[in-house]
Order: C-alpha cells, then sequence, then structure tokens
C-alpha cells in the first residue's frame, strides 16, 4: 500500500472540456467540463440515460467525440497505447469470460498491457489478494456470486497500474456487504494517489465515497463541487420532521400552512414538511406547531442531501 | 510483431473457452460426422443408386444378366420379383405406364432378344443396342442412367478382354502385341467410368463439410455477438490494442477451429468409409485451409450483420441451408439442372465442392491444363474464387463490426 497523497499538491490527472456526443436528434452528452485530480474521487451523478456511461466511453475511447478535448497526463485523448495505458475501465457489465478462471482473466488482460512473467504472476496475485479472491483464484468466474464478479471486474482493471480508474456503476446489481467491499476497495485506490471517475445514480455512494460530484441530467453538468458546496449553493429544500402526540392530517395541513403552504405528509404518527432551509426555519417551525395547538416530542430539520439537490436541480426525483 | 503476439493471445483464449464447452463442441463436431455417415448409407455405392431403373430383359441369357449386374452397382434395378413392380410382369407396356402414370421410376431399360450374340458396337452391324424408355420431363436423369449403362457396358468389355488376355498370355508374341490396342479402346469408355466412379462418400464429403463449416462459423459468430453484449470486447478496446487485433483473434481461433472440424470428418470418412484422403493430402489441405477461410469470413460478416444472437440464429439458419441446397451440400450437384448448377457457383458450398470433387478425380491443382490448353480443371479455380470471396467477407465484416465497436454496444 503507497502511501496517502498530499491533495493541496496535487494536479490534474484528467481534463474534460466542452465534450459533446449526439445520436441523430439525441443530446446523448452536451458541453461537458469537468477535471480530476490525482486521489480524487469524482462522481457523476444522475438517473439512467444522463449521460454518464456515454461520457465514460468516450474517455476510455469506446466512442468518438463529436467535439470536445479530453487530457489525460498531457496525452491527448486517442486510441494510442500510451493514453490508454494511463486509463483502467471497469464496465458497467461483467466483462469478463465466464469460462476462464479468476486468475486467468486477469493473466490475459495483463498480457493485453504487455505484462509478463514472473511480474505478472506477482501482479496477478497482488490484485487477487486486494480484491478478496485469492482463495478462488483457480475457480471459473461462472461460479462466483454476483458481489465476487463485480469485484474481479474492477480488479482487472488495476493490473497494469492506471492513473485514471473509470468506473461504470460498478456496484449495480450487487448486495450491501459487497458493495461496502467494492467502497473499500475504491477508497484505497484513491489513497494510493489514483484518480477515479465514479458514475453512479446512488446518491448514497458519491456522498459516501466522492470528494466532489457533479450532477448530470439530460447530458448536461447542472453542478459541481463537494457535497456542502452543492447544498450550500442550491436553495434545496429540507424535511422538517415533526413527532408529536394527537397528530392529525387537520393540524398538519394548519401547520403546513402557516409555513406558507409547504407540502407535507404524515406517516405512522411523523409528520413530514418540506421547508426552505433558512436559517429560522426549526424557529418558525416551533411557533407554528405552538399555534396550531401541537406539542410536539421532537423537532427537527434533515441536512439536505443529494437528493434534495437534484430535486432542486431538476424538479423531479433521481430515480424517477 | 507485437500484433501477431496479441492476436495468439486473443485466439488461445478463445480456444481455451471454447474447450470448456462440450456442448458446442459436440455440436460443431458430431452433426457433420452423423450427416456424412447417414447420406453416405442412404446412397451407399459407386456414385450412389439415387436411380432406379426397371429392366425389361427378353434376351435372359448369361450376357444379358451380368449387364444388370455391372448396372446394378450404379442404379436401383427394378426386377419383375420386385414389390416396385407391383407383381405385375415387367412388360415395355407396364413400364411405360409405370412412367407415365405413376412415377415409381422414371427410366427403362429394355434389352432386346439376341442381345448376348453382339452384346456391344464392337460386334459389328449385328448389335443392335437396347432401349431406354424414359420420363420427358426429367431428361437429365435418362442422360445419367445413359452414362452408367455405358459403364456397365464398358466395365463387361474391360472383364473379357480380361479374361481374354490370360488366356492368350502363354500365346505367341505377335498375338500379344495385339491386346493392348484392343483394351484401349476399352478404357476409352472408362473416361465415363472414372466420372462415374465418383462415389457417395465423395459426393456427401464434399457437400456436407462446407454446410457444417459454415454452421461451426456462424456458432462462433454467435460467441463474438455475446462478447460484444457482454461488454468483454469494450474491455479489449480500452486496453492498448486495436480493433486489428481483436478481429485477427476471433478469425485466426474460428480457422484453427474449423480446420480441425474438416479434419474430423476427413479421418472419419478415411477410417469408416476408405475415402482416398492421404493421396490427395496437399490439394485437400489447400482446399480445406481456403473453404474455412471463406466459411470463416462468411460466419464472420453474419455476425457483423445481425445484431443480436436471435437474428443470428434465424437469417444464419436461412442462408446456409440455401446455400446448402444450391451448393451441392444437399443433393450431388452434378445430377442438378444445368441452371441449378450456375446458380450453386454464387454460394461458398458450390465451389468448394467443385474444388473436392476435382481432386478426387485427381485433377490436382490443374493449373497446367489451364496454361496449355484453357482448361478449367483442377482446385485453381475454386481455390481463387475461395480467397475472393473470404477477402470481401472478411474486408466487409471488418469494416461493420470496427463501426459498432467505436459506437459500442447494443443496449
Amino acid at each position: 500500500m503507497t502511501p496517502s497523497v498530499d491533495r493541496s499538491l496535487a494536479l490534474p490527472v484528467l481534463e474534460v472540456t466542452n465534450l459533446h456526443k449526439a445520436y441523430g436528434q439525441l443530446k446523448a452528452v452536451d458541453g461537458v467540463n469537468f477535471s480530476i485530480e490525482a486521489g480524487e474521487i469524482f462522481g457523476l451523478l444522475g438517473p439512467n440515460g444522463a449521460g454518464k456511461s456515454t461520457t465514460i466511453n468516450m474517455i476510455a475511447t469506446l466512442l468518438m467525440p463529436d467535439e470536445g478535448r479530453i487530457v489525460l497526463n498531457d496525452h491527448l485523448c486517442s486510441t494510442s497505447p500510451q493514453y490508454k495505458r494511463g486509463l483502467g475501465y471497469v464496465p458497467q457489465e461483467i466483462s469478463l469470460s465466464e469460462r476462464l478462471t479468476a486468475r486467468e482473466n486477469l493473466m490475459l488482460i495483463g498480457r493485453l498491457y504487455d505484462l509478463g512473467g514472473v511480474e505478472l504472476a506477482k501482479r496477478v496475485d497482488g490484485i487477487l489478494e486486494a480484491i478478496g479472491l485469492k482463495d478462488r483464484s483457480r475457480d471459473l468466474v461462472s461460479t462466483f456470486s454476483g458481489g465476487m464478479k463485480r469485484r474481479l471486474n474492477i480488479g482487472a482493471a488495476l493490473l497494469h497500474k492506471p492513473d485514471l480508474l473509470l468506473m461504470d456503476e460498478p456496484t449495480a446489481g450487487v448486495d450491501p456487504q459487497a458493495r461496502a467491499y467494492i467502497f473499500e476497495i475504491v477508497e484505497r485506490l484513491a489513497e494510493q494517489g489514483r484518480g477515479v471517475l465514479y458514475t453512479t445514480h446512488y446518491m448514497e455512494e458519491a456522498e459516501r465515497l466522492c470528494r466532489r460530484t457533479a450532477i448530470i441530467d439530460r447530458g448536461r453538468i447542472l453542478a459541481t463541487g463537494t457535497l456542502a458546496e452543492l447544498t450550500r449553493n442550491v436553495k434545496a429544500r429540507r424535511d422538517l420532521v415533526i413527532e408529536a402526540e394527537g397528530l392529525t392530517e387537520g393540524n398538519v395541513a394548519r401547520l403546513a400552512a402557516k409555513l406558507d403552504n409547504v407540502p407535507w405528509s404524515l406517516d405512522n404518527g411523523t409528520a413530514h414538511l418540506h421547508v426552505a432551509g433558512t436559517k429560522h426555519t426549526l424557529l418558525n417551525a416551533v411557533r407554528a406547531a405552538d399555534e396550531v395547538g401541537l406539542q410536539p416530542n421532537s423537532i427537527r430539520i434533515l441536512e439536505p442531501n443529494l437528493e434534495n439537490v437534484f430535486l432542486d436541480l431538476t424538479g423531479r426525483a433521481l430515480r424517477d | 510483431m507485437r500484433t501477431l503476439r496479441i492476436i495468439l493471445i486473443l485466439t488461445g483464449k478463445q480456444l481455451r473457452v471454447l474447450s470448456r464447452m462440450p456442448g458446442i463442441l459436440l455440436v460443431i463436431f458430431v452433426p457433420g460426422i452423423v450427416m456424412y455417415s447417414v447420406f453416405t448409407k442412404i446412397f451407399e455405392g459407386p456414385a450412389g443408386r439415387p436411380f432406379k431403373v426397371a429392366v425389361v430383359d427378353h434376351d435372359e441369357s448369361d450376357e444379358s444378366r451380368k449387364l444388370i449386374d455391372a448396372l446394378d452397382e450404379s442404379v436401383m434395378i427394378i426386377r419383375a420379383a420386385d414389390g416396385e413392380s407391383d407383381g405385375a410382369l415387367l412388360t415395355e407396356e407396364v413400364a411405360r405406364r409405370e412412367i407415365r402414370e405413376k412415377g415409381k421410376y422414371r427410366v427403362a431399360l429394355v434389352i432386346p432378344k439376341g442381345f448376348s450374340l453382339a452384346p456391344n458396337v464392337m460386334s459389328g452391324d449385328s448389335h443392335e443396342g437396347v432401349e431406354l424408355i424414359y420420363d420427358e420431363t426429367q431428361p437429365m436423369e435418362a442422360d445419367a442412367v445413359l452414362g452408367m449403362i455405358q459403364m456397365a457396358a464398358g466395365r463387361r468389355l474391360f472383364d473379357k478382354f480380361s479374361a481374354l488376355q490370360q488366356s492368350l498370355s502363354s500365346s505367341t508374341k505377335a498375338q500379344s502385341d495385339d491386346t493392348p490396342s484392343m483394351l484401349l479402346q476399352v478404357k476409352k469408355v472408362g473416361v465415363s467410368i472414372d466420372r462415374m466412379n465418383i462415389a457417395s462418400k465423395h459426393l456427401f464429403l464434399a457437400g456436407i463439410v462446407p454446410m457444417f463449416l459454415l454452421f461451426g462459423a456462424t456458432g462462433a459468430a454467435r460467441g463474438m455477438i455475446e462478447e460484444i453484449d457482454s461488454g468483454e470486447i469494450a474491455r479489449l478496446c480500452a486496453a492498448p490494442i486495436s480493433a486489428v487485433h481483436i478481429l485477427g483473434g476471433q478469425l485466426l481461433s474460428m480457422l484453427l477451429v474449423a480446420m480441425l472440424q474438416c479434419y474430423s470428418m476427413y479421418i472419419f470418412a478415411w477410417l469408416v468409409f476408405d475415402v482416398g484422403i492421404w493421396e490427395i493430402t496437399l490439394g485437400l489441405f489447400v482446399l480445406t485451409l481456403i473453404t474455412t477461410m471463406a466459411t470463416t469470413a462468411f460466419g464472420l460478416l453474419l455476425g457483423a450483420i445481425c445484431r443480436t444472437t436471435q437474428q443470428l440464429d434465424s437469417i444464419g439458419t436461412i442462408v446456409i441451408l440455401g446455400m446448402s441446397a444450391i451448393g451441392g451440400s444437399m443433393v450431388p450437384r452434378w445430377i442438378m439442372p444445368e441452371f441449378m448448377q450456375a446458380l450453386g457457383l454464387f454460394t461458398i458450398n458450390g465451389w468448394s465442392y467443385d474444388g473436392f470433387i476435382a481432386l478426387i478425380r485427381n485433377e490436382g491443382f490443374g493449373l497446367d491444363a489451364w496454361l496449355q490448353n484453357g482448361l478449367f480443371r483442377g482446385i485453381w479455380l475454386p481455390c481463387l474464387v475461395l480467397i475472393a470471396a473470404a477477402t470481401v467477407c472478411a474486408c466487409v465484416a471488418s469494416y461493420l463490426l470496427r463501426q459498432r465497436l467505436r459506437v459500442g454496444p447494443a443496449r
């Protein structure tokens, strides 16, 4: 394990400028800009069809951009070996041969990157150890669970020690335990100084893993920043949660009316009101509750998350 | 050098994957051998016995019976006692009616009384010959049977002269010198015999090999589509290798499996049906290699055209069965009408078939015949056409696949 990098000194590993890709009239990617530093996990968060995979496929040279510029460690995007050696690509699908063993798959990929002999064997052993598959290395991939296949899918992209890892929804379809294992692997990679471009439509993943996140929808990046920056810069609505004895639809509706007719719901004796996030929100809520005759056991405001940010930016929920 | 190494790495991977698919291996190797055996057994004998010939023997002599026996090696003889004649006494009238009304057979041979007295043209003017009654709508069949009768007559003549030569072996030298010129006349008839001696075991090997090569190539193309859909190829494309490496790996592995498929059938044909593959080793290897190149490239083209495995399965089956039907894989090309034979030249099967038959006829590469006499004999022309077909198919497939890989898999 290499020591952690000092992020304040990190240089951009990847710079994407004004990237465009259209399929006929459909603009899949429409002027995307971002950069990723060494040791940074950069999230690309958006719903299905937002343009995440198209963006990642253009960086991976699988798609030709219509317009724009991609620079990886001073190498302009091209199908040249120099550019490709800097990239590790983890596709959305399990892109491994089911009829080869884990070791055979890794050896094959390693040879394509001109690795061989003892060096390749050592790297394969190291990767199998890192992804927790050493004891299953001689088993066919077809006998693996979904989570094990996902881990191997990631491991295959690490053999040649790339500077930037492109991960296209790497946790799709895996159980929570396997997901947590994958998170650990990704975090370790960042600690080793690798840049990671991580696409997901799970805001929890972006919040947990990514130092910065770009919110993408319909091919355009709507906002980019850390979680704090994103929630600060948008007028995200927050969830005011009130628990009280004697909560009825009538008194919750009156309370909502006093708070500028905000949307509300009542679930299992708990009221949820979607209020604007200002510094007086909680005080106003307490006053309004008193005025409608409510005596809350608890009253709290949930911090805004990326789901709120996405809703605020697009008017739609992330998973719509 | 790196290109070759990467292609070999990818080829090795494909072969290793295939070796772990026993079901697919069975489909590649077994059905061809089974179908070849079935067809060969059905039409067993020299040139097969696809024709039924009713025989009306007015002579009923030893000579006429021997002629019929010789003909029996090539066609299915129907006599009065056979069920095919419905128990009726087989006369010329019965045969005409059968041909006209029922068509259980389409040709009848009438041997006249006194045939044994002058059984062939060498008997001089007293030779009256035989009568062939046939269905006018099937002139090709009548021509084929006519050739077989000539072959049978030639064999009889040959047997006679062999016996004559033996009886004269103790005679004077002058008498012995005369014999070879008489035998040479018999051999002239033998040109026809040579052609007819291409047995069903050869015809069906020539036909079934390209058909199953095409099915095998389509199976490999299916695997390629699955690799595109699973993202395996996308991962390869992201590695520092090019589409040339990926396609090269696919082609080479398909080619090796196809060659193995061919030689498993050849060796089976040699072991079980005594097909003389070792007498034509070089020509057979060249023709097989070029045929497998053509079928492999054609399979790759089908894989490039079809977006899904379902499309490939349905389109591939229709196209291959169509090509096989007109290309001689199901019915020997030489008994097809002329326009069908010409149509067969638009198929890989047809050219592969013609090349194989040329090898069996001992025509070899045949370039000399063309250079000296302008004759299209041997395998050089089939090989040239198959190479052209392979090149066109591979180039178009390569273009389509490169386009497809650049826009990503269909999702």
